[in-house]
């Protein structure tokens, strides 16, 4: 998964392109390059951050040209795996995002036929049936090549005798067309062009996009022109800034009260209407990766006690390569950016089997939305750190929303009842700036966290996937191994992991599972693993069995999960910033993944 | 933060900086430093950029001086001076900007002058600085705004240096040694000293009104007078509003509710029927259930009222740190997340502190502190 950008226009393209890879940089930075036209084509790249490629770069002057910034999958990060890729001559610069399948059959004829290969990359191979297939005019070649490659791809490449031409072309990776004034782009996604343009075409699978500084003009994969429309982006920039905060994690982190309430306006209107989903299945199931996923979980528990239906949650990556089975659940696929890889095959998969599908999505105009039968849209704005906070809650509100329509229209609750649900979700944004409020005692908890290597995160029903996400939150960001754990099943296992080294964050809030977790707390201390609490505003019960509380205020327990998903933010964020750890791109992980 | 007719009193001097193309702006921030930085982010919607430093330290002896003195390593040369909490108007910053010298105040009348730091002149120029004085010494008075230079920090550091935190201390150090001038302004300027401020600026803020309505509003609605709805926000049937009122995104007002002029009502604020609202600010997340009356009334963010809550104005008079002011009209001044009870009725002019939690039934009749239960 990698970032592409494509450039022609009277500007110099080294600044468009490098502005642009650095909003893409969440979709991986690992290594980075540009390849610009000039008089000659001239490449630049090299492993490492975009930050770091800049500085370096040389005065590389020309009006069109293709970037790259890359996060690694076939071949590790190094200066001759990073792309632009070129062919045995150097006339053309190619940039991928996507995986070739039979990238290794295509390189054995190639390697035969002579082609020297430079890198480990699947990507290389396309360049060079570029050469072959290239007879005087470069979108006439993309489409033969496309014709040959399996897998996902979004590519932009160049000729250096076809001056400011740039061909795009795509198959499940994202690209878009950025349109100007005697000007043109092309991206994997709106943010990295958005400070130039909000005149948008989103390419469909199949489609391939000539560009020049006048002109794009688009044909499918037979050669046949194909007329698309332009759509105006209603996006801005400025969610992109971190106005004051140390990492944009924080900042999205405080922006949740608001980002809450965005989406309960998009929301509240219609179920006060009377309005409700056109869906009333006997069976859900929810698929979803990482973050989502465990959005999806606290959904299921939503779903179950609203509107009484079975609801099962599947990570997409295993969906995909499951049976089909005689229930014929509605699919509902999470998914922030819109783009996950996993995720759209996984609704694609459930397409194929004839099954409703409805998606949870951020991003307008993005690949999910385009797939399934209904939309859900949160109304989180551009989330840029890495760690997925302010998108996790909106899916939690729209989670619940669903679950209110949904018990509506299966009348397993009356008007009335969903009336007192909205209202109390109403009252959310209130309860976590409360929390915000507060959030100093929450950095000092996490600061005497910094020692520990390994740490368990405890909760029961509803909490439980929350103590996933919690898990996860302080894995990705701080490095410190954490696992998230049912309260009940710690006694068939883990325990033996705990000692006085690990500690524990329990959540214990006021609800059917209050009393068991406190004898779970009970099982953990007397392991003598120091123990912090998130408890209920008042409960003052909880602070004699752990070592430190956390309180959230007092809500229904359906909801109490977004309360303590941001104590648990908190708690992570802090850590991190404690460890010195770079919070908004850590290790190894980027934003949307793309990749499979 | 705390707003006027639905925007931060800090977008007010925001706006006006950058009326007058001052854009590069610096915020000394502290408590509750996020609400503002995810606010005005970097300034790109204002067409300004804003950075922000931290007055880490936030002690009693921490006056306006010391605020100052956090920005030394940010600015070079003349520079301008904003309080946070004033609506200052675009033209006050042109008047204090078209005329050079190096250290200007901008002042400006007051019936009160005891409320501020008092200005003796000589011509422009001013010979005096009196924080609060307590004979009456003339009525005009420093506004908090000024244009200096950078050598004011040295003068800082010296002021700081023998105890004294606050701004005027160092301007009045300065007035033997240096010239400073006195801008007269007759541009808009209005000052929230005590909570109760609030109402008359936000009434005269609203004044500037313009009627713009999305959302839902019900049949059967009147609306008279310049009236602003947010995005999302019901209004439902039988209710009456009389503008200037502005009322924010995502609220439910009604069914059957009066709104009188000179209201604001934030974000996310539902207000049950029967329930009147006059001349009142109401910030965001606010529940009022039925049958409630509130009259010239701060409530801020988060207030849940029960049933039939009673908010009555009357002429009072308010006792401040130094003396007895009287106000004209003023019903309940409450605080933060404070919650109550069905039934509770506020003598006019009592102050509620925030996070309280009171009980039905209850007459309140003096002033609550800060997260009190009343039973």
């Amino acid at each position: 998964m990698c970032g592409i950008i494509g450039y022609t226009g009277d500007r110099q393209a080294r600044e468009v392109i490098m502005a642009g890879l650095k909003r893409l940089e969440y979709r991986g930075y690992d290594s980075a390059g540009v390849g610009i036209v000039d008089r000659d084509l001239d490449i630049f790249k090299d492993k490492g951050e975009i930050d770091h490629i800049e500085e370096t770069m040389p005065d590389i002057r020309g009006n069109f040209g293709v970037g790259h910034t890359r996060w690694a999958t076939h071949g590790p990060p190094m200066k001759i795996n990073a792309h632009p890729m070129t062919d045995c001559h150097g006339k053309f610069a190619l940039v991928h995002n996507g995986i070739i399948e039979n990238y290794i059959t295509l390189k054995e004829g190639l390697v035969e036929r002579g082609h020297k290969f430079t890198s480990e990359t699947d990507t290389e191979v396309a360049v060079h049936l570029l050469e072959e297939n290239y007879e005087g005019n470069l979108e006439d070649a993309v489409r033969r090549t496309v014709a040959q490659l399996e897998g996902s791809y979004a590519i932009a490449v160049l000729h250096s005798d076809e001056r400011g031409k740039i061909v795009g072309a795509r198959m499940i990776s994202p690209l878009v067309v950025g349109l100007g004034r005697n000007e043109n782009f092309l991206a994997s996604d709106v943010p990295a062009i958005l400070e130039y343009t909000d005149r948008m075409i989103y390419l469909l699978d199949g489609e391939i996009v000539t560009v020049t500084k006048d002109d794009v003009r688009i044909q499918n994969i037979e050669g046949n022109p194909v007329e698309r429309s332009w759509e105006r982006v209603d996006m801005t920039l400025e969610g992109a800034e971190k106005g004051g905060y140390e990492h944009f994690m924080l900042k999205e982190i405080f922006e949740q009260p608001k980002v809450i309430q965005d989406t309960l306006i998009g929301t509240s209107m219609s179920t006060e209407n009377g309005y409700t989903t056109s869906f009333s299945p006997d069976t859900i199931k929810i698929i979803a990766c990482g973050t989502s996923y465990h959005a999806g979980y606290v959904g299921k528990h939503m779903f179950e006690e609203i509107a009484k239906t079975p609801t099962t949650v599947e990570l997409a990556s295993e969906y995909r390569f499951s049976s089909s089975t005689a229930s014929r659940p509605l699919i509902i696929g999470i998914t922030q950016s819109g783009e996950t890889s996993d995720t759209l095959a996984a609704i694609r998969t459930a397409k194929r089997r004839g099954l409703d599908t409805l998606g949870i999505v951020n991003i307008v105009g993005s690949t999910m939305t385009r797939e399934v039968d209904e939309v859900f849209f949160t109304r989180a704005g551009l989330e840029v750190g890495v760690a997925a906070t302010k998108t996790y809650i909106t899916q939690l509100i729209a989670l619940a929303s669903l679950a209110i329509k949904m018990g509506m229209s299966k009348n397993t609750i009356g008007i009335d009842q969903a009336r007192q649900l909205t209202n109390q979700m109403r009252t959310l944004p209130k309860h976590v700036r409360t929390i915000l409020d507060d959030s100093d005692c929450i950095r000092e908890l996490a600061e005497g966290l910094t020692g520990a290597r390994s740490m368990f995160f405890l909760g029961r029903s509803i909490n439980y996937p929350v103590a996933l996400e919690g898990a996860l939150k302080m894995k990705e960001i701080s490095y410190i191994h954490a696992e998230g754990y049912p309260g009940g099943e710690l006694k068939h296992g883990p325990l033996a992991l705990v000692t006085s080294e690990t500690p524990v964050v329990a959540i214990a809030v006021k609800d059917q599972t209050y009393e068991k977790m406190l004898g779970n707390i009970g099982e953990v201390s007397a392991r003598g693993a120091k123990v912090i609490g998130v408890g209920t505003e008042g409960d003052k019960e909880l602070a004699k069995y752990v070592d430190h509380t956390i309180m959230i205020p007092q809500v229904p327990h359906i909801f109490t999960p977004v309360l303590t998903s941001v104590v648990l933010q908190l708690l992570a964020y802090y850590a991190a910033n404690a460890l010195d750890c770079e919070i908004d791109k850590p290790r190894h992980l980027a934003k949307s993944v793309t990749v499979e | 933060m705390i707003s006027i007719a639905n925007r931060p009193i800090l977008e007010y001097s925001i706006e006006a900086l950058a009326a007058n193309k001052v854009t590069d702006i610096t915020m000394v921030v502290g408590y509750k430093k996020e609400s503002i930085m995810s606010h005005f982010e970097d300034g790109g919607d204002w067409n300004v950029k804003i950075s922000y430093v931290d007055q880490k330290k936030r002690v009693a002896k921490a006056g306006t001086a010391y605020a100052l003195s956090m920005v030394k390593k940010h600015v070079k040369g003349d520079f301008i001076v904003l309080p946070g909490d004033n609506i200052i108007g675009p033209n006050v910053i042109a008047d204090l900007i078209d005329q050079t010298g190096k250290y200007r105040i901008v002042i400006t009348e007051s019936e009160e002058p005891s409320k501020y730091g008092v200005v003796e002149l000589s011509g422009k120029v001013v010979k005096n600085i009196v924080e609060k004085p307590t004979e009456h010494i003339g009525n005009l008075i420093s506004t908090g705004i000024y244009k200096f230079s950078d050598e004011i920090f040295k003068a800082i550091d010296t002021v700081m240096g023998s105890g004294k935190y606050d701004l005027t201390s160092v301007i009045q150090h300065m007035i033997p040694k240096t010239k400073v001038t006195a801008v007269k302004t007759g541009g808009v300027w209005n000052d929230v000293v005590y909570p109760w401020d609030m109402l008359e600026v936000n009434a005269i803020a609203l004044r500037k009104c313009a009627s713009q309505t999305s959302g839902r509003i019900d049949k059967g609605v009147t609306m008279k007078g310049p009236v602003n709805i947010g995005e999302g926000t019901i209004i439902r049937s039988g209710t009456h509003i009389m503008g200037p009122v502005i009322i924010g995104e995502g609220c439910e007002i009604g069914p059957s509710v009066c709104i009188y002029p000179s209201t604001s009502i934030g974000a996310n604020v539902r207000i049950g029927p029967f329930s009147v609202v006059e001349h009142s600010v109401l910030m965001d997340d606010i529940i009022i259930n039925s049958g409630s009356y509130v009259s010239h009334s701060v409530l801020g963010e988060g207030v849940e009222l029960g049933p039939q809550f009673c908010a009555a104005e009357d002429a009072v008079v308010m006792r401040t740190e130094d003396e007895n002011r009287p106000v004209e009209r003023l019903g309940a001044l409450v605080g933060e997340k404070t919650v109550m009870g069905s039934q509770v009725s506020v003598r006019p002019g009592t102050l509620i502190g925030a996070r309280c939690r009171i009980a039905h039934q209850t007459r309140i009749d003096r002033d609550v502190e800060d997260k009190t239960i009343v039973m």
